[in-house]
């Protein structure tokens, strides 16, 4: 159950569809999505491909706009939420500008919004020793692994203070060591940054690992078949990955899919 | 439903500049009192009936410019193209080819059409040999790109059911180098049709180049059919990149630019 | 001591047995080899062509006279004797190919920022650009020189009109060609579609403007040299189409050798252009 005490509504979508017509046929990509998340929370989208994560956390940015249902983000409509800059966004890849170096990729947002440069450094340079890569800050995109090409642009997507943090399986390209390192990095950051974050992922353990709560969707056509708590205290460690519970959520999370992939 | 669409702008583009042809035609001769006015810009109108009155003849001495142009082309596309396989089969050959066909291509080509009329005072050879020398580097070039675009897992994926290499090329490469060839084709198309005309100026006795000289020296009485011959010139080079293009669509239909667009996400 | 060309088995024993031992001269001689291979065949080609050249094989192969195809010891001579204004002319040439490059890739520039920006209506610009570049250069000759005169004008604007079309189809390739990721970002940053073009399209583009530079480095010369042919008292162009006409091959072909040498030196600056503008590049890097 959520903890009634402190449940301010950030984002709330109600009866959500979203259909598109793709070589003659109606593709249902979401049907019917319901949920809300809380302030503050740190929330999962887990589904397998074609279950419609993205396109919802897309729709959530404002970068698509649903076919049916209402949406509400912080109190208004989604489009005044980006147009007021409360998001911040990472994708699967990096998208750094390989003609800006890393502290100029970050500035970026922030000479958008007209801030002066002096004050932008210094924020661009907080927040490179956030993420832990400040040495790094004259160097170029292409000079970085390609998990700190991902800490750069998680830097970049906090870089305006942005209510809430939109990530589209910002890990999947890398490899398993690297992921559960930065999973508990994320997580470093998130509790001294503590904003609401919607994390999109195919990965359970990841989910658990990172989680308030699960929301779990399965595909064809794109609905959310479960919502599972994630009742494991924070700070969140590695050694709860071994734990019983973990694998007990694990298994119950497997089961809550419903249809095939 | 978007074929419509699609056209729409260029048709009004065209005839927006047609219209900015005939008024500025018309400011030229009548306001401003310009000397030689429709020498500079005549009337379109009176252009498309000289070349309707002209007709024949244009087409006559089009055609013959043409069919020189062509077979140096498949000349130089043949030779090219055989070049571009040697050059994929061996490394030496490469090593030996390569630097030369990128240095033809700093050669002012076509500065060479003099040089190619000089040594071979046959007008209808002439045209033929620099349509073909034109042709063959870009072709050659192009087309060894193409070749050697193959991805390497494509290659392996060969070997591994024991394809022999005859069948590595013709069942993989070839297909493959197929959009560079074109590539190749389409730069290589106008400019052999250039090369051709340019060897008329030099003094051949037929082809559009020698019309589009002689009409140019009786100066302004001629000049709707100097204008004529330009435009003939001007769809020659169209039509050989619209062939090309064709031709291409039918030998390589599978390209992403001419699939459907859409499907959203 | 062994004799350098250790076989690689041999030397990968030598390392096992001997962990501290560095292999050093096998690996070396081959690079060297190899590079040598890739200047000196075509290099050596390249002579002995020039060889059968002068030893009047080809003309011997295809039936021609000296008259026709002069040898390459009275190419060389010409280009002695009339140097300076060689020099004189190649300077001439090589200015309206620059002026006229400068001027035709900045207004392809716009029509592929007015494409991009409006792409319904100012697709019809690319068209138009594209077209523009199918008309041979023959037919768009005459007609300049009547428009601008028998001077650098009319050249300079068959040049900036042959140029419009490479770089207006380059540099728009390479203005849409943005991750649609990174326009989606813009967008979550609530950016205008000026600044996304600044920060996003402009600086994206730069590899296929050069790209496109390059291309249009060695199209300028032809333009300004075909252009000389037509109506011109000076210039490369003109002295080439001149020598012919007066039987004089070997200043024509020197004209040719001395296009080809101004042209290079032409795309080595573009090149070293490129190399300051767009470092960041993959295909800039080491």
């Amino acid at each position: 159950m959520e903890a009634a005490a402190h449940f301010i509504p950030e984002i709330q979508l109600d009866h959500v569809t979203m259909e598109y017509e793709s070589d003659a046929a109606r593709v249902t990509a979401l049907q019917d999505v319901s949920l809300t998340i809380a302030k503050g929370e740190f929330v999962s989208l887990l589904g397998p491909s074609g279950c419609g994560k993205t396109t919802l956390l897309r729709i959530m940015a404002d970068l698509a706009e649903p076919t049916g249902g209402d949406l509400k983000v912080a109190g208004g409509s989604a489009r005044e939420a980006r147009l007021a800059q409360k998001y911040g966004i990472v994708f699967q890849s990096p998208v750094l500008y390989d003609w800006r170096r890393v502290k100029s990729n970050i500035t970026l947002p922030l000479e958008l919004k007209g801030v002066p440069r002096a004050e932008r450094n210094k924020r661009a340079m907080e927040l490179l020793e956030l993420v832990g890569l400040a040495k790094f800050a004259n160097h170029y995109p292409w000079q970085l692994s390609g998990g700190m090409q991902q800490r750069v642009a998680i830097a970049r997507a906090l870089a305006m203070e942005p209510e809430i943090l939109l990530m589209d399986e910002p890990f999947s390209a890398l490899d398993e060591f690297n992921r559960e390192r930065l999973n508990e990095e994320l997580l470093s950051i998130w509790s001294k940054v503590q904003n609401t974050v919607v994390f999109v992922t195919h990965s359970i353990p990841e989910a658990i690992f990172l989680s308030d709560r699960v929301f779990v969707l399965s595909p064809h056509p794109g609905r959310l078949s479960a919502v599972v708590d994630i009742p494991l205290p924070r700070p969140r460690t590695k050694e709860m990955r071994n734990s019983e519970e973990f694998f007990r959520l694990i298994a119950r999370i497997r089961d809550s899919f419903e249809g095939g992939v | 439903m978007k074929a419509q669409g699609r056209y729409m702008p260029v048709l009004v583009w065209g005839t927006a500049l047609l219209i900015l042809w005939e008024a500025v035609s018309w400011y030229l001769l009548e306001w401003a009192d310009v000397p030689m006015a429709q020498s500079k810009l005549p009337y379109f109108h009176k252009v498309l009936a000289a070349f309707g009155t002209y007709g024949g003849v244009l087409a006559a001495e089009s055609w013959i410019t043409f069919t020189n142009a062509a077979s140096g082309f498949l000349l130089g596309a043949a030779a090219g193209a055989l070049l571009a396989v040697l050059m994929s089969a061996s490394k030496w050959m490469e090593r030996l080819a390569f630097p030369y066909a990128v240095a033809s291509q700093m050669i002012p080509i076509l500065g060479l059409a003099p040089i190619v009329f000089g040594i071979v005072r046959n007008e209808e050879a002439a045209r033929t040999l620099i349509a073909a020398y034109i042709t063959f580097f870009p072709v050659a070039l192009n087309m060894l790109r193409g070749l050697k675009s193959v991805p390497p897992a494509a290659l392996e994926l060969m070997r591994a059911c024991a394809a022999g290499p005859w069948s590595v090329y013709w069942k993989l490469r070839f297909p493959a180098s197929l959009p560079g060839l074109f590539s190749g084709l389409k730069i290589a198309a106008p400019l052999a049709v250039t090369g051709a005309i340019l060897v008329e100026l030099m003094g051949a006795s037929r082809g559009i180049g020698v019309i589009m000289l002689r009409n140019l020296y009786y100066g302004p009485s001629h000049v709707y059919m100097f204008w004529s011959t330009v435009i003939a010139g001007a769809l020659l080079g169209i039509a050989s990149y619209a062939i090309v293009s064709g031709l291409e669509r039918i030998a390589a239909p599978w390209q992403p630019e001419f699939r459907n667009k859409g499907g959203g996400r | 001591m062994e004799s350098q060309l250790v076989s690689p088995v041999k030397t990968a024993e030598t390392a096992m047995k001997h962990p501290a031992a560095k292999r050093t001269a096998p690996p070396r001689r081959r690079a060297r080899a190899g590079a040598a291979g890739r200047i000196g065949l075509p290099l050596g080609a390249g002579v002995l062509f020039i060889a059968l050249w002068e030893l009047k094989v080809f003309h011997r192969l295809l039936n021609l006279q000296a008259y026709q195809l002069p040898l390459p010891s009275a190419i060389v001579r010409a280009m002695r004797d009339n140097f300076d204004i060689l020099l004189a002319y190649a300077g001439y040439t090589l200015t309206e190919a620059v002026l006229g490059m400068a001027i035709g890739s900045a207004a392809g520039f716009i029509v592929a920022l007015a494409a991009t920006a409006w792409p319904r209506w100012g697709s019809g610009g690319l068209l138009i650009a594209a077209s523009l570049n199918a008309v041979p250069i023959v037919a768009l000759a005459p007609i300049m020189n009547l428009w601008f005169g028998s001077g650098m004008g009319s050249r300079i604007a068959i040049v900036a009109i042959t140029t419009m079309a490479a770089m207006a189809i380059n540099a728009h390739k390479g203005m849409n060609m943005v991750d649609p990721l990174a326009l989606d970002l813009m967008r979550s940053y609530a950016a205008g579609k000026r600044q996304v073009f600044r920060h996003v399209r402009v600086a994206g583009s730069l590899p296929y403007v050069f790209t496109a530079l390059k291309i249009n480095t060695t199209a300028s010369m032809i333009g300004a040299i075909v252009g000389e042919f037509f109506v011109s008292s000076r210039g490369l162009g003109y002295l080439l189409s001149n020598s012919i006409k007066v039987a004089r091959m070997p200043l024509g072909w020197s004209c040719i050798v001395m296009a080809a040498i101004a042209g290079v030196l032409f795309y080595l600056i573009v090149e070293r252009l490129e190399k300051v503008f767009i470092r960041w590049h993959p295909s800039q890097r080491t």
